[in-house]
């Protein structure tokens, strides 16, 4: 919350009933709390809260909010307010029932000596009760809510003593939001953005000489920043701005980031500005560093800054000045020329670009003409001038350009064209500027280009025997882009001495220490014969070399199908192997043939196909297909053994499955079997046993889970001794270069260098620099060994059915199975003595809270205990949702229970980190359209929470490419409906389509039973899930009976 | 010089003129070093630094600018202050309007008055029309009675115009004839809409995700943060601060 004086936080009471909050576990089932009732008194509610109130921002718990000091010119406009405090608002303004004591959110914050104050909030509610945040797991007690000022206890704290702490406590959707806005605010100083000001000091200070005024660095939002200020304050939660009431949320987030800003600079200049002040305008020096703004007033000075501040805001309006290269137009370029100087005739061409939409591009003789288009914003005439002119400071040649009355373009010489490249198009652009360079700018490099050559005729496949040790001819050559070039070419261009030269049409940046570093490449050996594997890793070690890059290779054979980074296309797909009960799609037989082909070589993979492609049956078909003597090692998070248990099962009966995992465990199994599934932790704890064995290959599936190289888990993993390694992941690892490092180090060990190498060779160029020729050397390390096929692929999505449904197994905790035991045992004594409608009722509401275990205990319990790590569906649905989002995409959500929807909501939000919409029966129609609106619309991915009955129909959300049916409602006509939402018929689009199952419980039984006579299901089920309450006491006990192999 | 006239020293003044630096020298841009160099030679570096002790106490009561003269009010030891008056020959509307198309055939001045800059190059445009920009002589007068010329208000006067020109360059061309605006005439125009305008969704329509954010924001691409000091290097600081602040901008890269 944003108040005046300071950032201040504020808590709620999480849990529906704070007598019952975090008492979970199998003692509680025979107690159902209710929902809270209206007439707990405020006193208990606080006093209950305690020490509990640590989960605030870390799971549903407790909501935060701050409020910052505001300073300068807001503060100012905002004081009139300020009677309308808490504290002076009178005894009128009810007490927020639920709000936690100042002392206990200071606590939890770390904030120790932080001041409390009261605060009064426009909060929406009942008369009773304001409605609880999300976060708190409570139920409003009205649907009409209506907002009404409220007391709420506070602590205030000083924004320099507050940076940090919203993101450090990310457990509500305020504390996320400020969080962003202090991240913002320290780019924004990062940068430099930040103007030093002399504001009246607030509140106004004694009029003693020395004060009155505070020195004060504000922040410069313009151009691209302008633009996330502006979403920033539309994404801001009300809840942030109802300090002493409806605040703007401008008004708010420019106060808020004024404060952090200011501070983040304070907390980074620790030295003084001056020595010793003697001046006035000294101490206003002074003021600017340290903990004391307070300073005199200088008018002269104030003037003259906020002048200064005026000049520096203005400067990237609706419009920027954009300055773009071109080459010279000579219509007699002669492509067989060897090179030529390029002589003159470069021109860089002066623009106006619109801030907000780059592609409205309009040169400066356009605007000259009078023919500017009219949705230009601003005076393009000024806005270009003033542009131009400010821009000369940095770029002095410019100064010719502007020897004209209507300037509208520079002409420069070759040397002059390098120079703007190099040194000035950056500084530009780093100032705000537009600039535009040609396509080949920064890429068309001079280079080497690696020609190789089987020896012998037959150019044999991988299966043929052909191995990495044979002896292939090869040849280094001088190139430039795609062409080759010769010795000769190549003294000529060392002898023209210019940096810019045109090499058969195309231009080249060559810099003097390239020209040497080529010059003494030529003069050492440039043909030989080397090992096919030598040759593998010097061109995947190639990207060490800054001045002459491999640029090129080219090269048959095995090595050339590997280099090429497009084995899988140029291998003959193999068919689905005999003994797979499935059909391959064409993609997962290209698939295939390419595991099969690095496996041969004994170099491992990865397996990065989007979700929903068939990682799963694509490595089955693999082992059904080599039929190898020795076993495969499956590793995977526990969420996924059922999984893997029932895609082998299903898809490969063949194969001898062992799962190593639970205390039953027996190492003596690992013999027999043809896979051996285990978990990242059993694999850690077992390793010494499963180091013992002698394996043909480790799989390890969810390969997120080794991502960080350090751990346990990955160097156990690393450390079994296999023919070769295979990992799957469903997330684009190239996006995550130090993963990409870790995953690569268990697949093909040493193959990417030490980690520190790694780190300065590739992953700082690439994330800090977007160093393009690093990424493609990269790309050429790590091309041939990752497969990364995406579901839009021309050569996939034709294979692909619009709709693919998939099913996943999830594992219980041993909380939720020991929870399912007692309610089935709690059933099944009370059924036998009931009949009639008695019975139906107790196996309908036995049969609901067993779905609501497999959801999760809490959601059984709704005791409002925290979240994490007490489902095994949670589980799975979280790591199906990054992946997801990490693929761009959108997804449906639905549960049949609104209560759990909306615990879901905040915790997935807190979670992932994106947006998470939740839509129930209880929103106003103008609300869901919001939300419909946001999603449809909106770039970024995210998630949409529904509830079943109020979302089933009408509405439209195709931007959906995932439905996720969290809970079953074994109804396979609404199931359908629902994912109906997201896929229309006639529109060509993939939508996936997953169910989740807990694997041993009557989800999976009665989802069987649906499948073995779906026909009949059709019928029989049609009419919801009254049909269970029929089967008698056995075949009752049988649906609902846990099986162990489902429980963790 | 004759100072018994004035003793015991003046009237104190409340809100008077005080001059800025108080150490170091004027002149630090082109264009008032330009006009220090003509003080120079009206008189010398000791006498100014006389007039800025007395500017320094915030002696003068006002300076009004206005085309062809600068009227100063300094107060000495007689109750009632003297004026000072500076005279420079105003250029009329006919050789303006010279002046003006000729700063039009140019860009470059337009471009940097626009950017808050005084062209060195307009002195040029001047001379090329057989004009002066800068005055090679002031007519100067003060109603004191003291001998000494220039006198101690004249030249805490000329000291403290010299500071404004420093910060101000169109103060010059004002004097002469022609404001700012007048002088880029249409480009000088009203600036545009606050770029940090947002419409709010009102409370009434959010009472169902109160505590929830209205839209996505986001994350912004980053700007090489290489350049810091960038800002002001673009936007020259006023008051001399540039040297000051340059070091400090330089460590917030490290924020």
């Amino acid at each position: 919350m944003w108040t005046e004086d300071g950032l201040a936080f504020w808590a709620e009471v999480s849990g529906p009933s704070p007598t019952t909050r975090n008492t979970p576990g199998p003692t509680a089932i025979t107690r159902f709390p209710e929902l809270p009732s209206s007439e707990e008194s405020p006193e208990r509610a606080t006093a209950e809260e305690g020490p509990e109130s640590t989960a605030l921002g870390t799971r549903p718990g407790p909501a935060a909010f701050e409020e910052g000091a505001e300073k300068a010119a807001v503060r100012r406009e905002v004081k009139p307010a300020a009677g309308k405090r808490a504290g002076r608002a009178g005894r009128s303004v009810p007490v927020h029932p639920f709000a936690v004591d100042a002392a206990e959110v200071a606590a939890v914050l770390g904030l120790d000596d932080a001041p409390a104050r009261e605060l009064e909030l426009l909060l929406p509610g009942s008369p009773r009760q304001p409605v609880p945040s999300p976060e708190t797991g409570r139920a409003a007690d009205t649907t009409r809510p209506r907002l009404r000022p409220w007391r709420v206890p506070a602590v205030v704290v000083a924004p320099v003593a507050a940076l940090t702490v919203p993101a450090a406590h990310p457990g509500t959707a305020t504390m996320r939001h400020w969080a962003a806005v202090s991240a913002f605010a320290h780019d924004l100083v990062r940068r430099g953005r930040v103007v030093p000001q002399l504001v009246p000091a607030l509140p106004p200070a004694p009029t003693e000489r020395g004060a009155g005024m505070w020195a004060v660095w504000r922040p410069v939002v313009t151009g691209v920043d302008a633009a996330y200020f502006r979403e920033l304050a539309l994404a801001m939660p009300p809840a942030c701005r109802a300090c002493g009431g409806e605040r703007p949320s401008g008004e708010v987030l420019r106060a808020a980031l004024e404060a952090f800003a200011d501070a983040y600079v304070r907390r980074t200049l620790t030295e003084p500005l001056v020595a010793r002040p003697r001046t006035t305008a000294d101490r206003w020096l002074a003021a600017l560093t340290g903990d004391a703004p307070a300073c005199p007033d200088v008018p002269e000075l104030r003037r003259q800054l906020e002048e200064w501040y005026a000049a520096v805001a203005a400067s990237e309006g609706a419009t920027r000045l954009c300055l773009r290269l071109l080459e010279p137009t000579d219509t007699d370029a002669d492509a067989d020329a060897d090179s030529d100087s390029g002589g003159d005739g470069w021109r860089v061409e002066l623009a106006l670009q619109a801030a907000d939409d780059p592609s409205l591009y309009v040169p400066a003789a356009t605007i000259w003409s009078g023919e500017a288009p009219a949705v230009l914003p601003g005076s393009p005439e000024r806005d270009l001038l003033a542009g131009l002119g400010r821009a000369v400071r940095l770029y002095p040649e410019l100064d010719r350009a502007l020897r004209t009355a209507r300037p509208s373009e520079l002409t420069l010489d070759t040397a002059g064209a390098f120079a703007f490249l190099r040194q000035s198009a950056p500084l530009l652009q780093a100032a705000g500027f537009g600039v535009q360079l040609p396509r080949w700018a920064g890429r068309t490099r001079l280079g080497l280009k690696l020609t190789t050559r089987t020896r012998t005729q037959s150019q044999a496949a991988a299966s043929q025997g052909f191995g990495l040790r044979e002896l292939v001819d090869f040849r280094v050559d001088l190139a430039v882009g795609d062409e080759t070039i010769s010795e000769e070419e190549l003294a000529e261009l060392a002898r023209l001495k210019v940096p810019l030269v045109r090499v058969r049409g195309q231009w080249v940046e060559l810099e003097d220490r390239q020209l040497k570093a080529a010059l003494r490449a030529v003069e050492s050996g440039r043909v030989g014969q080397a090992a096919a594997g030598d040759l593998l890793r010097a061109v995947v070690g190639s990207g060490d070399d800054d001045e002459l890059p491999l640029l090129e290779v080219d090269a048959d054979g095995v090595l050339g199908d590997l280099l090429s980074g497009q084995a899988e296309r140029r291998l003959t797909p193999l068919p689905t192997p005999s003994g797979l009960d499935a059909t391959l799609r064409p993609y997962q037989e290209r698939g295939l043939a390419w595991l099969s082909f690095l496996s041969e070589l004994g170099l491992g993979g990865v397996l990065a196909d989007d979700m929903g492609l068939g990682k799963t049956v694509t490595t089955l078909a693999l082992l059904v297909h080599e039929r190898a003597d020795a076993p495969t090692l499956l590793v995977c998070p526990m969420s996924l053994v059922g999984n893997w248990q029932r895609e082998a099962a299903r898809f490969a009966p063949g194969l001898r499955v062992y799962v190593h995992h639970g205390s039953g465990r027996d190492a003596a199994e690992i013999e027999r079997a043809d896979l051996v599934i285990t978990t990242y932790g059993t694999a850690q704890r077992d390793l010494e046993t499963l180091s013992r064995h002698a394996w043909r290959r480790v799989v390890c599936d969810e390969a997120q889970a080794i991502k960080n190289s350090g751990t346990l888990q990955a160097r156990a993993v690393r450390s079994i001794q296999a023919g070769t390694r295979l990992a799957l992941t469903g997330t684009p690892v190239e996006n995550h270069l130090a993963e990409l490092w870790s995953i690569m180090e268990f697949a093909n060990p040493g193959l990417l260098g030490p980690r520190a190498r790694f780190r300065s060779r590739f992953q700082e160029p690439i994330e800090a620099r977007q160093d393009e020729q690093a990424a493609a050397a990269l790309r050429r390390a790590t091309g041939p060994f990752i497969l990364r096929r995406v579901k839009t692929d021309k050569s996939v999505i034709s294979d692909l059915p619009e709709k693919l449904e998939i099913k996943e197994w999830c594992p219980l905790t041993p909380e939720q199975a020991t929870l399912y035991q007692a309610v089935v045992d709690d059933m099944l004594a009370k059924i036998d003595s009931s009949e009639g409608i008695e019975r139906r009722g107790l196996v309908l509401s036995a049969m609901a809270r067993l779905k609501q275990v497999c959801n999760h205990p809490a959601h059984l319990l709704k005791d409002g205990s925290r979240l994490a790590g007490r489902s095994g569906k949670l589980a799975r649905l979280e790591q199906l949702s990054e992946e997801i989002l990490a693929e761009g995409e959108k997804a449906l959500l639905f549960t049949q229970y609104a209560e759990f929807g909306a615990m879901l909501q905040p915790y997935l939000a807190e979670r992932l980190d994106r947006p998470v919409l939740w839509l129930h029966g209880g929103l106003p129609k103008k609300t869901r359209d919001r939300l419909v609106d946001r999603f449809q619309n909106d770039p970024e991915p995210m998630l949409f929470v529904l509830s079943l009955k109020a979302a089933g129909v009408g509405l439209n959300l195709t931007a959906a490419s995932h439905v996720v049916h969290v809970d079953r409602w074994w109804n396979p006509a609404v199931e359908d409906q629902a994912t109906d939402r997201a896929y229309r018929i006639g529109q060509r689009k993939n939508v996936q389509v997953r169910k989740l199952i807990c694997a041993g419980t009557l989800e999976e039984r009665v989802d069987e039973m649906i499948e073995r006579k779906k026909a009949l299901a059709e019928r029989v089920v049609g009419t919801g899930e009254e049909w269970l309450t029929d089967l008698s006491t056995d075949e009752l006990r049988e649906v609902f009976r846990l099986t162990a192999e489902g429980v963790r | 010089m004759p100072d018994w006239y004035d003793s015991p020293g003046p009237i104190r003044v409340e809100g008077g003129l005080r001059a800025r630096t108080q150490r170091g020298s004027i002149g630090s841009t082109w264009w008032s070093r330009r006009f220090v160099d003509i003080l120079e030679r009206v008189c010398d570096r000791g006498r100014l630094s006389r007039g800025r002790s007395y500017a320094r106490q915030g002696q003068v009561r006002t300076i009004d600018l206005s085309p062809g003269e600068v009227v100063a009010s300094v107060q000495g030891s007689r109750p009632d202050p003297y004026e000072v008056v500076i005279r420079i020959e105003a250029y009329g509307e006919k050789r303006w309007a010279a002046v003006e198309e000729s700063i039009a055939q140019q860009a470059v001045h337009r471009a940097k008055l626009l950017a808050g800059e005084m062209p060195p190059e307009i002195e040029e445009v001047f001379a090329a029309m057989g004009l002066d920009l800068f005055p090679r002589d002031l007519d100067m007068e003060c109603s004191c009675p003291d001998w000494g010329f220039p006198c101690k208000h004249l030249s805490a006067v000329l000291y403290l115009l010299a500071e404004s020109f420093d910060d101000d360059p169109f103060l010059v061309l004002a004097w002469r004839g022609r404001t700012r605006a007048q002088l880029l005439g249409s480009l000088a125009g009203e600036p545009a809409d606050d770029p940090l305008h947002v419409p709010d969704v009102p409370f009434a329509d959010r009472l169902a995700d109160f505590y929830s954010p209205g839209a996505t924001a986001h994350r912004q691409e980053r700007r090489p943060a290489a350049a810091t000091g960038l800002l002001l290097r673009v936007f020259p600081p006023p008051a001399g601060l540039a040297s000051t602040l340059a070091p400090a901008y330089e460590r917030l890269a490290d924020a």
